[in-house]
C-alpha cells in the first residue's frame, strides 16, 4: 500500500511541476486515523498531502464539476468505481475526457460495505495505473440485487409500508443527489421553485416525490458506487430503488452495466425502431 | 383573471344518450373563471359555430372548453373558427367527451361522472394556455424517390411531367425493379416489360429527371420543404458521360457469373447492363467478380472501349442536395424460404423454385427464351405443383399477413404452363382463393377451366422419389391425404420489405409496423403519407400490393407532393418544443430519444460564476419537431417544455383530477 501511496505522491508532483494538470484530486488525511477527505492538490509541495489506504471511501469523480479547481486539466485519482463515475459524467457530456488525467489505482476494497460487491475494482479508464491489477471478485447477479429480491418478496401493502417507513426519514439534506455522479444537472430539478413542482417542505407527499423522482432520474445510469447510502445520514437504503430499476433492466435486456465505457447509450433514453414493444 | 366559456356537446345522443351533458354544463359553470357553460346539439355544425363566436363576443371570453369528440376529429375545424374571433386559436382545449367517455362507457352516471372530470381537467389545463402563432417555412420544390421499380418510375414521372425537379436514386445499376423481370402481368396478360419499358425510357429521357443508379441514400437531415439528402454513388468505372453503350466490352469480358436479373438461371459478365432494355442502358463493373479489380490482371474491356469509357480508379462519390419532399418507393423482396420450410427441400431440390424465378423461365427474354424447362435438366414438366401462401398466412414459420398478389400470378403461372405445355397438368394447392380486383375472378375461372386442378390444403413435405418430387399434404375439402408426383414446384413465396428498408426509415424518420413495412400516417384517409411531414409512400414498401395498386399509389403520392409544391411557403404548428437555455445541462439525453431526430446539441456563450465559458446546449429544429413530447418526458432538469402541453398545463390537469 505504502508503494503505491509514494508512487502517487510522485506521479502527482510529477504532473503538477510540469505542468500537464493544474489540481489533482485525491484523498487526504483527516483528524480521525480512520477517515480521509477529498483533497484538491495545487502545487506540487502539496502532492506530500495525498494518502492511499483502506480509508479511501469517498468517490472523487463529482468533484471535477465543483469549480473549485483552477483553470486547466485536471487529475483524479480513480478506482474502479471512480473511474466509472468519470466515464458517467463524461457520457453525460458534463466534462471533456481530454480536460482530465486519470490516475488509476487498484483497490481491493475499502472501509465500505458496498465493496463486497463491486464487479470492477481495477479501474476501467486511466491515463496512468500504479499498482498492478488486483484480481476482480465473482459477484453473482443473486449477491448484486439481495436487497432488491428481499423486498420484491413483500406483498405490495408490506412494500408500501417500508417504503413510508424509510422516506418519512428524509430530511431532504439532498446529501446522495450531490454525491451521486449521475446526478450531474447544472441546476437539479429539485432546487428549482415552480409551481406544482418538487416541493421542499419535509413531508410524507414531497419526500416521496424526491425518493421516487432521484431513482428514476439516475435509474438507467447508475454505477452502483453506493455513495447516495453511504452519505446519507438518516440510513434510508437509497440502492434499493436504482438497484431494483437495474434489475429490471437486466430481467428485460440482458446483464447491464453502466459506466464501462463513456458512449454506450442509455437503454431507457434512446428513441429505436428495434426497441422491445411486446408489453404493449 | 381569465374568462373561460364551455361548451358540452351532445353530438346528438353519441354523447347526450351516455352522457348527462347538461349536469357536465352545470357543474362547469361552478368552476371559478368560467363565466359561460352551455350545451350545444352539434357544435361542430354551422350553427353550433355560431352560437360560440356569438358568445365569445358577448361574454368576451379569453378562452374555450368544446367537450366534444376526439381533437383529431374536429380540433382543426374549431381553430380556424377561432381564427375570424378575439381568441387565438391555441387558447382552445378539447375534452374528448365521445371516443373516450360516451363511446365506451354505459352506466350513464358514471360515464357522466368521468365527463365532469374530462372537462374540469380540460378547463384547468385552458387556464395556463398561452396564445401561439404558426411560423412559415419555405418549400424547396424538388422531389427524391427512393426506389426506382414501377412505384418509383409513376410518381416520377407524374411529378417530372407537372413541372417539378425530380431525382430517382436505385441502387441497382437500372431502374425497373421487379416489373421488369416478370413476364406477363394478370388479368389481362400483357407482357410486363413491354409496359414497363416505355416508361424507364421516359424517365431516362425525361428533362426534369435526374437518374442517380447504383446509389443509395446514406443521411437525411431537415424537414418538410428543406430535407438535406446525401446520396453516395457507388463506384461504377464505367464514365456514362463518354459510354454510348455499344456493348462491345460485355462481348469480350472473361469473367462469368450468375446472373442476378435471371435468377442465376444464366450468366453475366462482370462488365454488364443487367438486361437488355435497362435504363441507363449503359455497363458496370461490378467489383466483386471483376478480375481486374480483384487480382489487377485482365483489363480487356478497357482495352477494347473505343472510347475509353472504363477507369478502374473510379471511386464512390456523395452528393448532397435539397429536396422539398420524398417520396418512399423501395419495394419488397422474396421471404428467404429456403430457411424456414425445411420440408420443402430447403432449397435443395433444383425443381422447387419461387415464382420469380419461373417468371424468368417463362419470359421470351429469359434464360430459356421462354420455353418452359426444369431447372435440373433442362427438360420439360409434365407434372408442376404451386403452392401458395409459403411465408404468407403463416405466422409460425413465416409472416401472418397475405401477400395480396400470389393467387393471382399462382392462376396466371397454371395458365401459362397449360399453354405452353400440351398435355401439362398443374396442380395448386391452395388455402383460400382471393381475387378481389377487376377482372380478377374471371381470370381465376378461366384458369379453372384451362384445367388446373385447385387442392384445397397445405403441402406439408416435399421429397425425392423415383426422380419425381412428391407433394404430401391434404385435400380439406376431402378431408384425405393426397400426393402429387410432380417434375416441378412453383412456391408463391411471401413478399418482405426490401432489404436494408430499416436503416433507411430509421433515417427519414418514418414508422414501420412490426413486419418491418413502412406505415402510413392513416389506413384509410392518409394511405400514402407517413407521420413525418412531407415524407410519401408508394408501391409495396408499405405492404404487399399487386401492380395497379401500385401505380395508383404512386400516382397519389405524386399528387400529395404536387399538392405541397404548389405553394412557396407551408405552416407550421406552433405546438413544438422549445429549450430554457438557463436549465439545460447538454446532458443530451433528448437528442438521442428524439424519434424525429429535431434535436441537436450547440454551443452558446454563457457565465459561469465570474467565468465566461462555452456551453453546450440542447437546441430544437422547429421544422422537424412533431410536438410529440418524448424530450419534455426525458427532460431531468425540465429545461424542455412543449408548447400547448407543457410540464405547468399537465401537472395542472393532474391536480384537477386527483386534488
Amino acid at each position: 500500500m505504502s508503494d503505491i501511496q509514494s508512487a502517487l505522491r510522485e506521479t502527482a508532483k510529477k504532473l503538477l511541476t510540469e505542468g500537464t494538470v493544474t489540481c489533482v484530486i485525491g484523498w487526504g488525511e483527516t483528524r480521525f486515523p480512520d477517515k480521509t477527505t477529498p483533497i484538491f492538490v495545487k502545487t506540487p509541495e502539496d502532492a506530500e498531502k495525498l494518502v492511499w489506504n483502506a480509508h479511501c471511501v469517498c468517490g472523487l469523480a463529482k468533484y471535477m464539476l465543483d469549480n473549485r479547481c483552477p483553470e486547466g486539466k485536471l487529475a483524479i485519482c480513480v478506482r474502479g468505481c471512480d473511474s466509472r463515475a468519470v466515464n458517467r459524467i463524461v457520457e453525460d457530456k458534463q466534462y471533456k475526457r481530454e480536460d482530465l488525467y486519470l490516475i488509476g489505482l487498484p483497490c481491493e476494497g475499502k472501509d465500505a460495505p458496498i465493496c463486497a460487491t463491486c464487479t470492477h475494482r481495477n479501474p476501467v479508464v486511466y491515463d496512468v495505473l500504479l499498482g498492478g491489477p488486483v484480481p476482480e471478485i465473482e459477484v453473482s447477479q443473486e449477491d448484486r440485487f439481495q436487497a432488491v429480491t428481499a423486498l420484491e418478496g413483500l406483498t405490495p401493502a408490506e412494500q408500501y409500508d417500508y417504503w413510508q417507513k424509510q422516506f418519512s426519514k428524509c430530511i431532504h439534506c439532498y446529501a446522495c443527489r450531490n454525491a451521486c455522479p449521475a446526478c450531474n444537472c447544472t441546476e437539479c430539478y429539485a432546487d428549482q421553485y415552480r409551481v406544482g413542482w418538487q416541493g421542499k417542505q419535509i413531508d410524507k407527499a414531497e419526500n416521496q416525490v424526491y425518493g421516487l423522482t432521484r431513482a428514476f432520474h439516475v435509474g438507467d445510469r447508475c454505477i452502483e458506487c453506493g455513495e447516495c447510502e453511504r452519505v446519507c445520514p438518516m440510513g434510508l437504503p437509497i440502492m434499493s430503488q436504482t438497484r431494483k430499476i437495474l434489475k429490471d433492466i437486466n430481467d428485460l435486456w440482458g446483464n447491464y452495466e453502466c459506466g464501462l465505457t463513456d458512449s454506450r447509450p442509455h437503454i431507457l433514453g434512446e428513441f429505436d425502431l428495434s426497441d422491445r414493444d411486446d408489453f404493449m | 383573471m381569465s374568462r373561460i366559456g364551455v361548451v358540452v356537446c351532445h353530438c346528438g345522443t353519441n354523447i347526450a344518450g351516455v352522457v348527462d351533458v347538461e349536469r357536465v354544463a352545470a357543474e362547469a359553470a361552478k368552476l371559478p373563471n368560467v363565466v359561460f357553460a352551455v350545451t350545444n346539439k352539434y357544435t361542430c355544425s354551422e350553427p353550433g359555430q355560431a352560437t360560440m363566436k356569438a358568445a365569445i363576443e358577448e361574454h368576451q371570453l379569453d378562452r374555450l372548453v368544446i367537450c366534444s369528440c376526439s381533437p383529431r376529429m374536429h380540433e382543426a375545424t374549431f381553430r380556424r373558427m377561432l381564427k375570424d374571433t378575439r381568441i387565438n386559436p391555441y387558447m382552445l382545449e378539447i375534452a374528448n367527451l365521445r371516443e373516450q367517455c360516451a363511446w365506451v362507457h354505459t352506466d350513464k352516471e358514471k360515464a357522466t361522472e368521468k365527463a365532469i372530470d374530462l372537462m374540469r381537467m380540460a378547463v384547468a389545463k385552458v387556464e395556463q394556455n398561452k396564445p401561439l402563432f404558426t411560423s412559415t417555412i419555405p418549400i424547396h420544390k424538388k422531389c427524391l424517390i427512393i426506389g426506382g421499380g414501377i412505384a418509383g418510375i409513376q410518381a416520377a414521372l407524374d411529378v417530372a411531367d407537372a413541372g417539378y425537379q425530380v431525382t430517382i436514386v436505385e441502387r441497382e445499376p437500372s431502374i425497373g425493379g421487379h416489373m421488369v423481370m416478370l413476364d406477363k402481368t394478370f388479368p389481362t396478360l400483357d407482357c410486363s416489360a413491354c409496359i414497363s419499358t416505355p416508361k424507364m425510357v421516359d424517365v431516362g429521357q425525361h428533362p426534369n429527371i435526374t437518374l442517380m443508379t447504383s446509389s443509395e441514400v446514406v443521411n437525411v437531415g431537415g424537414y418538410v420543404g428543406s430535407f438535406e439528402v446525401t446520396i453516395k454513388q457507388k463506384a461504377r468505372y464505367v464514365d456514362h458521360t463518354k459510354c454510348t453503350g455499344c456493348g462491345l466490352c460485355e462481348t469480350k469480358c472473361p469473367t462469368k457469373v450468375p446472373s442476378e436479373f435471371n435468377q442465376g438461371y444464366n450468366k453475366r459478365t462482370a462488365i454488364y447492363k443487367p438486361f437488355a432494355q435497362a435504363v441507363p442502358a449503359k455497363p458496370v463493373i461490378d467489383p466483386d467478380s471483376c478480375k481486374m479489380l480483384k487480382e489487377g490482371k485482365c483489363g480487356v474491356c478497357a482495352k477494347v472501349c473505343p472510347l475509353g469509357c472504363i477507369d478502374f480508379k473510379d471511386t464512390a462519390k456523395e452528393y448532397t442536395e435539397t429536396y422539398g419532399a420524398i417520396i418512399v418507393a423501395t419495394g419488397y423482396d422474396l421471404i428467404p424460404w429456403q430457411d424456414l420450410y425445411g420440408e420443402y427441400g430447403g432449397g435443395r431440390y433444383a425443381d422447387v423454385i419461387t415464382g420469380l424465378q419461373f417468371e424468368r423461365l417463362v419470359n421470351a427474354s429469359g434464360p430459356t427464351e421462354g420455353h418452359i424447362l426444369r431447372p435440373s435438366d433442362g427438360t420439360e414438366p409434365k407434372d408442376v405443383v404451386i403452392i401458395k401462401c409459403v411465408g404468407s398466412r403463416d405466422p409460425h414459420k413465416g409472416k401472418s399477413y397475405c401477400s395480396r398478389a400470389c393467387c393471382m400470378y399462382s392462376a396466371k403461372h397454371a395458365h401459362q404452363i397449360l399453354e405452353k405445355l400440351p398435355g401439362a397438368n398443374v396442380y395448386i394447392f391452395y388455402m383460400d382463393v382471393r381475387t378481389p380486383g377487376k377482372g380478377y375472378e374471371e381470370f381465376y375461372d378461366r384458369t379453372r377451366a384451362d384445367g388446373a386442378v385447385y387442392i384445397r390444403g397445405r403441402v406439408s413435405k416435399i421429397y425425392k422419389e423415383n426422380g419425381k418430387l412428391v407433394c404430401k399434404g391434404e385435400d380439406t375439402l376431402l378431408g384425405k391425404p393426397v400426393s402429387v408426383q410432380a417434375d416441378m414446384v412453383v412456391l408463391a413465396t411471401a413478399m418482405v420489405p426490401a432489404v436494408g428498408v430499416e436503416k433507411l426509415t430509421t433515417m427519414l424518420g418514418i414508422a414501420t409496423d412490426p413486419d418491418k413495412w413502412v406505415q402510413e400516417a392513416h389506413p384509410k384517409l392518409r394511405p400514402v403519407e407517413t407521420q413525418t411531414g412531407g415524407i410519401f409512400l408508394a408501391g409495396t414498401c408499405q405492404g404487399p400490393k399487386d401492380i395497379p395498386d401500385t401505380v395508383a399509389q404512386a400516382s397519389a403520392a405524386a399528387v400529395k407532393v404536387c399538392g405541397l409544391f404548389s405553394k412557396d411557403e407551408m405552416e407550421t404548428s406552433p405546438m413544438i418544443s422549445g429549450v430554457d437555455q438557463q436549465k439545460c445541462c447538454g446532458c443530451g439525453f433528448c437528442v438521442n430519444c428524439c424519434p424525429y431526430k429535431a434535436i441537436s446539441l450547440v454551443e452558446i456563450d454563457a457565465r459561469e460564476g465570474a467565468r465566461r465559458v462555452k456551453k453546450t446546449v440542447a437546441s430544437v429544429n422547429s421544422g422537424l419537431c412533431q410536438g410529440c413530447g418524448c424530450c419534455t418526458a426525458a427532460c431531468r432538469t425540465g429545461a424542455i417544455d412543449l408548447s400547448g402541453y407543457t410540464n405547468a398545463q399537465i401537472l395542472k390537469e393532474v391536480d384537477a383530477l386527483c386534488l
